[in-house]
């Protein structure tokens, strides 16, 4: 099952006064992957949190599958996984990923948990509690959470922030794999262009604060895409096209150094 | 703490150990030396008396210690189970925080002196006015922590609770729950002593057996030995309790409890003035409603159970009004004049030995850990000593309140000063500035919260202490007035002095409160969130 997005003039202004997003408009297709960029503190947490329903949109509104984001959540059909791992600590990695079970109502298969569990390169570390996993190692953990449920709608911020090159790359291969069989509508976060290219059919570019939508890109690569697709000039070409967005508004200093 | 003091000496000459180790046996030999030096004056016992006394009286004194304890353990399981109910009520309800925390305090603030007797009439003579006491003494010092502990949690593990769909009660099924443990066990480890002197209390109050007992006898018949066996007795088992818990629960937690005192900042404080003056009337004419309420579904005969509008007849309308109204003013006077000097000393002295130990950084390593220990001595059973060793005049009084202060007082702020962010102090540490100019820059804002979360606390806590000793020794004061009250029947009176405690404590309470707002304000602004 997939859920269509709709965010209809959506805005964010906290208590503080600070706007933290302007009013945008968003419809995400059911089963697809999107990705969002934009300069740090430009807003992306704060949109995925609003569509998540974990704020509420200051002006505007925001439904999923016709619905508030609440009803979907109520459904345990929405997972988020957030900036930082946010295990418990007291749980090991199994107990992590069978809480996000237990909150969503959902049944504990102990085959499906190992398969998760492997699938995301953490087998041999199932029992192993977050203090003694590395920083990245504790993300694929929290990826792995967000995923048990097998959600409908699947916002992930920056799930592969503080993972090495290579696991990145091949977690970007893995992954996707999971979200597009259970036919999910994904929303991610991410800082990396190519990671954006490599896993999304559409990379909506964020302006700086307050954020709005400074390009929306359509990404028509086939799928199940692979790591050699990075040497395809359609790549390139699309890295370059998010690129010249992103530093529209931004010192041209700064989108050369994130190259 | 000797193991400690050689760690912080790697490669010291290996005296500081034997110093530490040697420290407890001097201080045992002095002791039995004094104490067979002033023979005459009745007030030491020889340590060597005390161990003679407990071997000849072991089968009275295990079995009053059985009595007692057993009280204490069931007070301390329904008075920390009460502790947790309320604190879990108001992490499912938020709503109901302000209330909620007002009747605990107010409940805290009743004097156990005169709670002891109503009980007592209430119950009869078997164990539950002990029980009962035991259980009032110690739930709130575990649902403050608590409170705190349910809350001190990243906002991202509710929000994942949230992203299920989930409420309130997942929340604290699931998370907040077991974030809270480590915060529980400290509530319990300072619960230990409490609940040990509330059942001491409840058996002072007319009970057939039990420590309470015999300490009422030791001290009527001005049994040196005795008294000093019983209060030793209850510390030893007051501190084993204390450390017990804290053994059970490092077996199981990984992280350390941690040293809290202070109740958490109100989530949905804020509103000003005017709200907080609504939600006090509030909470008082519940207070009002509850008392009544709690009469009429106990049924209890009206000869000793007083409700709001007698204790207000009884100070203003009744015959004898104006007799009441002198007989408690003079009562309340007088037990301010202890009151009073012995808080402001026992703060005082805690704060300034606090200051003093971070100073010397040799002793600082090990000074926190036995003050955290030491706060398991249940002081008021020392209460008889102190009047042994001092008399019955104002002196012993005002030296036993601010003790009672001086403990939590001292670890408090020691906490407090250890607290000062790393960072500052090596900034500070750059530009070579003194121990000195560190205390009065970074350390003192840091322990500023801390020593008002202590004098809060001890705000209720030194009018138990004065009131007891009143009440066992010195023979006036209000702590008198509710023994005379008590045993001469005069429940109207017994009934006001409680009201008219529990209010002054709640009041002084608020008024240390905001006296901490302005004061924070002003020297520590970024602490007042
Ligand atoms: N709870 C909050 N209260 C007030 N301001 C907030 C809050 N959360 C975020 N902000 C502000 O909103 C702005 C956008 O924050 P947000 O976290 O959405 O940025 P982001 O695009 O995710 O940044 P990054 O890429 O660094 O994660 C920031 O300026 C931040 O300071
Ligand atoms: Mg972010």
């Amino acid at each position: 099952m997939s859920v269509p997005v709709t965010c209809t003039a959506a805005s964010k202004t906290y208590p503080g006064g600070l706007t933290a997003v302007s009013p945008v408009n968003i419809s995400l297709a059911p089963g697809a992957t999107t990705a969002l960029v934009g300069p740090s503190g430009c807003g992306k947490s704060t949109l995925l949190r609003m569509i998540a329903g974990l704020e509420e949109p200051s002006t505007g509104t925001i439904t999923i599958d016709g619905l508030p984001p609440s009803e979907i959540s109520r459904r345990g059909d929405l997972s988020i996984a957030f900036q930082d791992p946010s295990l418990l600590p007291w749980r090991s990695v199994r107990k992590n990923i069978e809480l996000a079970l237990d909150l969503a109502r959902r049944p504990k298969v102990t085959q499906d948990i190992d398969e998760l569990i492997q699938l995301v390169g953490l087998d041999g570390f199932a029992d192993t509690k977050p203090a003694e996993l590395s920083g990245g190692m504790r993300q694929r953990a929290a990826i792995a959470r967000a995923l048990a449920t097998k959600p409908a709608l699947l916002l992930l911020d920056e799930p592969f922030g503080a993972v090495d090159e290579l696991t990145r790359q091949q977690l970007a291969e893995d992954l996707p794999a999971i979200w597009e069989a259970g036919d999910t509508t994904t929303l991610l976060v991410t800082h990396s262009v190519s990671e954006a290219v490599m896993l999304s059919d559409r990379i909506l570019v964020l302006s700086p604060r307050p954020a709005t939508i400074a390009a929306d890109i359509k990404i028509d690569l086939p799928r199940p895409r692979r790591s050699e697709f990075a040497r395809l000039p359609e790549f390139s070409a699309h890295v370059d096209e998010v690129f010249a967005f992103l530093s529209q508004g931004v010192p041209g200093s700064r989108a050369k150094a994130a190259q | 703490m000797s193991t400690g003091a050689s760690i912080a000496t790697p490669g010291g000459t290996g005296w500081q150990p034997r110093v530490a180790a040697m420290g407890p046996v001097l201080l045992v030999i002095g002791w039995e030396l004094a104490a067979r030096l002033l023979t005459d004056a009745h007030v030491l016992a020889a340590p060597s008396a005390i161990l003679l006394y407990l071997y000849e009286n072991a089968g009275l004194m295990s079995r009053a210690l059985g009595v007692t304890l057993t009280n204490a353990a069931v007070g301390f399981v329904l008075g920390n189970t009460a502790a947790i109910a309320l604190a879990a009520l108001v992490a499912i309800w938020p709503a109901s925080e302000r209330t909620v925390r007002g009747f605990a305090l107010l409940i805290f603030c009743l004097p156990l002196v005169a709670t002891g007797p109503i009980l007592r009439v209430i119950f009869g003579p078997g164990p539950w006015p002990q029980i009962v006491l035991a259980a009032l003494a110690v739930y709130y010092t575990t649902f403050v922590p608590l409170l705190v502990g349910l809350r001190a949690l990243p906002s991202n593990w509710l929000d994942l609770v949230s992203s299920y769909g989930r409420g309130r009660l997942a929340a604290l099924v699931h998370v907040r729950a077991r974030a809270a443990i480590p915060y529980l066990v400290a509530g319990l480890q300072i619960s230990a002593p409490a609940a040990f002197l509330g059942a001491m209390v409840g058996e002072f109050t007319g009970a057939e057996r039990g420590m309470g007992v015999l300490t009422i006898r030791a001290m009527r018949g001005m049994n040196v030995e005795m008294t000093w066996a019983l209060a030793l007795v209850a510390t030893a088992v007051s501190v084993g309790w204390y450390v017990a818990i804290g053994a059970v629960a490092k077996r199981f937690l990984e992280d350390e409890p941690p040293v809290i005192l202070a109740a958490p900042n109100s989530e949905t404080s804020g509103g000003g003035w005017r709200r907080t003056v609504v939600q006090l009337v509030f909470v008082s004419l519940m207070v009002l409603i509850a008392w009544w309420g709690f009469l009429k579904v106990l049924g209890l005969n009206p000869f000793f159970a007083k409700g709001p509008l007698d204790v207000i007849q009884a100070v203003t309308t009744a015959s004898d009004a104006a007799t009441n109204r002198d007989t408690l003013l003079t009562a309340l006077a007088e037990t301010s004049v202890y009151l009073v000097p012995g808080y402001i000393a026992g703060l005082t002295v805690g704060a300034m030995l606090a200051m003093l130990v971070v100073m010397v950084p040799m002793i600082a390593g090990t000074a926190l850990p036995v003050a955290i220990a030491l706060r398991s001595v249940p002081i008021i059973t020392t209460a008889p000593l102190i009047v042994l060793l001092l008399g019955r005049g104002a002196a012993g009084t005002i030296v036993l309140v601010a003790v009672m202060v001086f403990f939590p007082t001292f670890v408090a702020c020691l906490h407090g000063l250890k607290q000062a962010p790393g960072r500052i102090t090596d900034v500070f540490d750059v530009f070579a500035a003194g121990p000195l100019q560190k205390l009065v820059r970074i350390r003192i804002p840091a322990m500023l919260p801390a020593l008002f979360a202590a004098a809060k606390i001890n705000v209720p806590a030194s009018v138990l202490a004065v009131t007891v000793v009143e009440w066992l020794a010195t023979g006036n004061g209000l702590g008198s007035v509710m023994a005379l009250s008590a045993s001469l029947s005069d429940y109207d009176m017994l009934w006001s002095a409680v009201a008219l405690v529990a209010i002054l404590s709640v009041l002084g309470y608020g008024a240390v409160g905001l006296l901490e707002r302005r004061v924070l304000g002003i020297y520590a602004p970024e602490q007042l969130k």
